[in-house]
């Protein structure tokens, strides 16, 4: 379990690098899966981390233990430092208390505290079956005993189920494919290992007390650990299923929380998200703006199959690239665009521009007029661009002039994908080309832009790109992060001091 | 307490010109030794390094360490306010959250100050490591103003290739490519229109140059320019500030995982 000193070192390091320069929470799990070093391990590294840095940074503490009420049921729960000894009293004599997580500032959204691990997990499930990877045999689960079976062709975990030791020492395993349980250090009885979950995917009691007794400070927790005893009951499960499983627990808010933080970008994804996919299911809207707001920070690696890429932040070229839900039914390839009439997407689009930032597509038609109608949607747009950006679109409503018409233009695009595009025909046939609302569907992949034209085509905000690169790597990313995947980092070249 | 006063304030001014596109926000660190400020763009692509020493200034009173947050676009307007041949006075107490700018006009009738408040800025200052690179090239900082400018129209990104025959600047657009060769040229009037260039090895990178023409908003600084290359190693276009100091700014180079794409036929 005792890393050498300068492993150890090295890892703090990158814990710090992490915590304050990637904001990123890093809790103990994490830190197992990521460094590859037994969850005990790990929360002793980050124990080590909180003693040096403790100062700088925000700590959560995992408290273990019983409580002191009646009936007595073993409780645990997460807190944040300052408030770490009012909740110690809460417990009936030693309880256990270890770092969590350490992150930069404490997360409004507690959902934030797994985000990464979540990621993680995800990925580490998507690795092929047959690799044998820290998540499915549970090489670094501080838990062994009796109690503890991690069977090995892929059956439930079985345990003690109302044996309340088994519920101090345990902790579900993330996978039961196989074991390795001999690598795995003994748990220590005083010292409580990490959640008291139970083992037993029957026994729900623990996991109700987690739910309705620890809201205090990390109220997504409990959805977490829900999600994770499904895992263990439905280790089988596409993860999809999961996810799903978790979507249906109420806490989306959570797990896409952030969406509605800021008004602007969820605006902008709400919106990309009808004129993409104006069928999405319910609630996927936030998910693109989180990509948005968040893309290359810590939840935004690989988690998410849509993403939209935006640059809000320069003046000369906005490039959305989107690419939208996989799962987006064929049928919704905007059969209707040509009959659309214009006063009737302008009614229409109206109607969609009050709407709220989060409002859903119940009506795809709307969702094709607003696409049809260049003056609402440009508005929209409008409303989301800064600086000079704006006067260039307030020209563009000259493209819904009436003497254009829209024209549905269907093809195949280089990847192979049908592409149905909207077209604006009119008697300019220069600012045709780039004038046009695209919507593309394809094979499992729909992608999605407006292109927003008119005579200041350059400026315009929206000028779509359909296909998923990076428009020819325009250096005008200036401040937009890393949209060309070939552009270094200062950072990596230079350390900081 | 701080007192600066440097005689020709049109410097700061230009310093400010140069740097305040690449970054918004930045701390000035001043020293016994100098006025230096570290800042990175903030798609951590490229880094400014500036720094005036105190021998520079007519008047250097630096009592501690100070490190002033500013916002460059906002210094920049109040230099903007100074007079090209104004003395320039930057003053700041100790424990005050604001920086005085005094400009005095060069037959001291006119006075005026403009006080600006001062910001909370997480810096992340980065040690640069000295190193020696593969190849220097210097030449007139207006003839790559113009080199980055005129490639910019074609395409992104420069190649820059150092070999014996001298340095090739080179870029590719969707419909037109172009390449800019300097020869070596020290045969001249003035020393500032020489291209020199010190190679141990030759080197070929690749930038993004919209950087560089940010970087040439400097060229008022100095007639000259210096570029250091090293494979591996971020490029560092450097301009002297009169005799007082420099602004370098260190370019990552791109990576070139497909060199066809990327790089123009030789």
């Amino acid at each position: 379990m005792q890393m050498a000193p300068k492993e150890t070192l090295g890892i703090l390091q990158q814990i710090e690098a992490l915590v304050s320069d990637k904001l990123q929470v890093v809790s103990y799990k994490w830190l197992s899966r990521e460094f590859l070093v037994p969850s005990n391990a790990a929360k002793q590294l980050l124990h080590e981390f909180v003693e040096t840095h403790g100062s700088a940074i925000e700590v959560i503490y995992t408290l273990s233990g019983w409580l002191k009420r009646n009936p007595s049921s073993y409780h645990v729960k997460l807190v944040s430092a300052p408030k770490l000894e009012e909740a110690k009293k809460e417990f009936d004599g030693n309880c256990s208390v270890q770092v969590y997580s350490v992150q930069a500032c404490i997360p409004k959204d507690p959902g934030e505290l797994w985000n990464a691990e979540f990621v993680q997990a995800e990925e580490l499930f998507k690795q092929p079956a047959k690799d044998d990877n820290c998540l499915r045999n549970s090489r670094f689960c501080g838990i062994l005993n009796s109690f503890v079976k991690r069977t090995v062709d892929g059956t439930d975990i079985s345990a003690a189920a109302s044996h309340p030791k088994g519920v101090e020492v345990s902790e579900p395993p993330k996978s039961n494919s196989t074991r390795q349980s001999i690598t795995v250090p003994p748990p220590m009885p005083v010292k409580l290992p990490q959640r008291g979950l139970s083992v037993s995917p029957k026994s729900t009691n623990v996991i109700n007390d987690v739910k309705t007794e620890s809201t205090e400070e990390p109220a997504s927790e409990p959805p977490a650990e829900k999600l994770k005893v499904t895992h263990d009951s439905t280790a089988n499960k596409t993860k999809g299923q999961i996810v799903k499983d978790f979507v249906n627990g109420g806490s989306l808010a959570n797990l896409w929380g952030r969406a509605s933080a800021k008004s602007k970008p969820s605006t902008k994804a709400a919106e990309d998200n009808k004129l993409s996919s104006n069928s999405t299911e319910k609630g996927s809207s936030g998910d693109e703006a989180q990509d948005i707001k968040f893309k290359g920070a810590s939840n935004g690696k690989g988690s998410k199959k849509r993403r939209v890429v935006f640059d809000y932040s320069d003046d000369e070229c906005e490039d959305p690239v989107n690419l939208a839900s996989p799962d987006l039914p064929k049928e919704l390839s905007n059969q209707s665009f040509v009959s659309e009439k214009e006063d009737r997407a302008k009614l229409k689009g109206k109607e969609s521009t009050e709407g709220s930032s989060n409002q859903l597509w119940g009506k795809d038609s709307s969702a094709v007029s607003n696409i049809a109608d260049p003056k609402t949607s440009s508005e929209k747009i409008h409303g989301q661009m800064t600086g000079d950006a704006r006067k260039d679109i307030i020209t563009v409503p000259t493209a819904g002039s009436p003497k254009r018409r829209k024209v549905l233009n269907t093809r195949i695009d280089e990847r192979g994908r049908e592409v149905t595009e909207v077209v604006w025909e009119g008697e300019d046939a220069a600012t045709n080309k780039d004038d046009r609302s695209t919507v593309k569907s394809g094979n499992n992949e729909e992608a999605s832009t407006i292109k927003h034209s008119a005579p200041a085509t350059k400026k315009s905000p929206a000028v779509g790109n359909t296909t998923l690169a990076n428009p020819g790597g325009k250096a005008g990313n200036k401040k937009g992060g890393h949209k060309d995947p070939k552009q270094g980092n200062i950072l990596s070249f230079f350390k900081k001091v | 307490m701080l007192e600066l006063r440097l005689v020709q304030g049109s410097l700061l001014k230009k310093v400010l010109d140069a740097i305040k596109d690449l970054v918004n926000d930045a701390n000035f660190d001043c020293s016994s030794s100098g006025f230096s400020l570290q800042a990175m763009d903030s798609s951590h692509v490229a880094l400014v390094a500036l720094l005036l020493r105190a021998e520079g200034f007519e008047l250097y009173r630096c009592d501690r360490n100070i490190s002033m947050g500013m916002n460059l676009g906002n210094m920049a307007k109040m230099l903007r306010c100074a007079g090209n041949d104004d003395i320039i006075t930057i003053k700041a107490d100790d424990g005050s959250d604001t920086v005085t700018f005094m400009f005095e006009s060069p037959t001291q009738d006119k006075i005026s100050d403009f006080e600006m408040k001062l910001m909370d800025i997480d810096s992340e200052h980065l040690g640069i490591p000295d190193a020696e690179y593969q190849a220097i090239v210097r030449m007139p900082s207006a003839e790559f103003a113009k080199i980055c400018k005129d490639l910019a129209t074609i395409g992104d990104t420069v190649v820059i290739s150092v070999t014996k025959e001298g340095v090739k600047f080179s870029t590719r657009g969707d419909t037109a490519s172009a390449n800019v060769v300097l020869r070596q040229n020290t045969t001249v009037d003035k020393p500032e229109d020489a291209t020199v260039i010190e190679m141990t090895e030759p080197v070929s990178l690749t930038f993004a140059l919209r950087y560089m023409n940010s970087f040439t908003k400097a060229t008022p600084l100095s007639g000259t320019v210096t570029i250091s290359l090293s494979s591996e190693l971020p490029v560092v276009v450097e301009y002297k500030v009169a005799e007082m100091g420099y602004i370098r700014f260190y370019l990552a180079p791109k990576i070139e995982e497909d060199e066809d794409e990327t790089k123009p036929e030789v």
